[in-house]
């Protein structure tokens, strides 16, 4: 009786034992297909074409990672707010989400080095009398709940003490309203807002200048405890830097010189 | 598998501010039940009047709140309204939404504890000479939030629940608002949620508790 306890304490022991020795990367490449969460509101990094596929810089990512890997991609749609509990709740392996890094974050969610930096420009429409950052002041602005610039620019609002902040759950609902009229102007990273210039879904719509935000780097992010993926996901971003196909995706995607992924006096 | 360990201190921490998204919540479920009760008074008798012009669009009101998502009136009140260039704020288009809905369906509930009134009430009301203003206000009209006193409070807790449906359109001071703007922050999901959605039951309940003691000393013969 008190041996058959022990044996099946000991086997019961050995099961959790050797589930637990192999990791989310060794997960991953069994499984065949990489699951990664994408922004898809968020041209230029992600979006759908005309016939509903996604497409962006962060749809190309997930491929070529996805293609390093040996395995099949498959675009988990995710809005900004949904990138944690998505991972957590094993919906997706790894989030390809221009996720900035803050330190605040990094507590809950492991942050790979960034593979991508965003400068902010102000976004506004033809006629709301703003021609400058520092004419937000007073006026009644949006972003998306959460992000680096909207965490900014709401501590901006909070600071003059003039003028009211909305936080909106998609960049979409942002634009709506400001071509509405509901809000002024919102501070949006470089590429999205000249993406949606140009796209012409949206009429009257104006860049005026920068923000004076330090640049946002973001970076990929996967469970906090997985270092085999997030060492595997450093030595990626490191590669697609060195063989020439992160100017490529940039190219494609936005076009000019990409952005410096490295901070000087510093290691990461 | 499930994998995440939970920080609950730095939830604690955030506790004050939950606390005061709370009362926002409560204020406008408060205001929305005010509005809507009002609201569903007149849409109620306008429904059992004989004319079409007050039926017609009392119906249609009803019909509208009682059948269509409370996510889309609320979306509708902020965006909705905003391509045709009026600009709700995010709290008034919330309380907008709120209480249209509360109003569609409390006319119902109303209409229906209209029609347990026996007729012969407001009859004898008027054969002892009140006018028919009068004779429903002080006599019909009592009996009828007696009988729909308990379906109205049901409305009050499905109207808390409804303010959550406000980050929707912006909005960042209730508790679901300060709730989404914890967790994007932080990214301390299950947590922030866990409370808040405590903090949710715990108002509910006290209001379902409320109105129950209410009842049994309001309504004691």
């Amino acid at each position: 009786m008190k041996t058959s306890i022990v044996l099946g304490g000991l086997l019961a022991a050995t099961c959790l034992a050797s589930a637990a020795s192999a990791d989310k990367l060794d997960d991953i490449i069994a499984s065949g297909t990489l699951r990664c969460a994408v922004v898809l509101d968020f041209p230029p990094m992600g979006s759908r074409d005309a016939d509903n596929n996604p497409i962006g810089f962060d749809v190309d990512y997930c491929n070529d990672l996805a293609a390093a890997l040996g395995v099949t991609a498959e675009i988990v749609e995710t809005p900004f707010p949904d990138r944690i509990p998505a991972l957590v709740s094993g919906r997706v392996d790894v989030g390809v989400a221009s996720t900035s890094d803050t330190l605040e974050r990094a507590k809950t969610a492991g942050f790979t080095i960034p593979y991508f930096a965003f400068t902010n420009v102000v976004l506004t429409r033809d006629g709301a009398g703003i021609e400058k950052f520092e004419d937000l002041s007073g006026h009644v602005v949006g972003s998306v709940s959460g992000t680096f610039e909207g965490i900014a620019l709401e501590n901006n609002i909070k600071e003059w003490g003039a003028g009211e902040f909305r936080p909106y759950q998609t960049q979409a609902d942002v634009f709506l309203a400001l071509s509405q009229g509901q809000i002024d102007a919102t501070v949006v990273t470089s590429t999205v807002a000249s993406a949606i210039v140009t796209g012409g879904q949206y009429e009257g719509l104006v860049i005026k200048g920068d923000a004076p935000y330090p640049v946002d780097y973001v970076g990929l992010i996967g469970l906090r405890e997985e270092y085999g993926l997030l060492n595997y996901l450093d030595l990626f971003i490191n590669q697609q830097v060195r063989s020439g196909r992160y100017q490529e995706l940039y190219d494609k995607w936005v076009g000019g010189e990409a952005p410096n992924l490295t901070v000087s006096n510093v290691y990461r | 598998m499930f994998n995440y360990t939970f920080q609950w201190r730095q939830a604690f921490q955030k506790l004050p501010l939950l606390l005061d998204g709370a009362l926002v919540t409560l204020q406008i479920a408060l205001l929305s039940m005010a509005m809507g009760i009002a609201l569903a008074v007149l849409l109620a008798v306008a429904r059992n009047s004989k004319s079409r012009w007050a039926t017609g669009p009392a119906t249609v009101w009803v019909e509208v709140a009682r059948n269509t998502p409370a996510l889309f009136q609320i979306y509708m009140a902020h965006f909705g309204l905003g391509s045709f260039g009026i600009h709700l704020s995010p709290y008034v288009a919330l309380l907008a939404g709120i209480t249209f809905n509360n109003a569609g369906y409390l006319a119902e509930t109303f209409r229906g504890a209209l029609r347990a009134i026996p007729g012969t009430q407001m009859r004898a009301a008027r054969s002892l000479g009140m006018p028919p203003v009068q004779a429903f206000r002080l006599v019909v009209m009592p009996q009828m939030f007696r009988i729909a006193f308990l379906p109205t409070t049901n409305q009050m807790v499905w109207a808390i629940l409804m303010t959550s449906l406000g980050v929707t359109v912006g909005m960042n001071t209730d508790l679901a608002g300060i709730t989404q703007d914890i967790n994007v922050r932080s990214f301390r999901t299950f947590e922030i949620f866990a409370l808040a959605a405590v903090i949710y039951y715990l108002i509910a309940k006290a209001v379902t508790l409320g109105a129950r003691l209410m009842a049994s000393r309001l309504f004691r013969y």
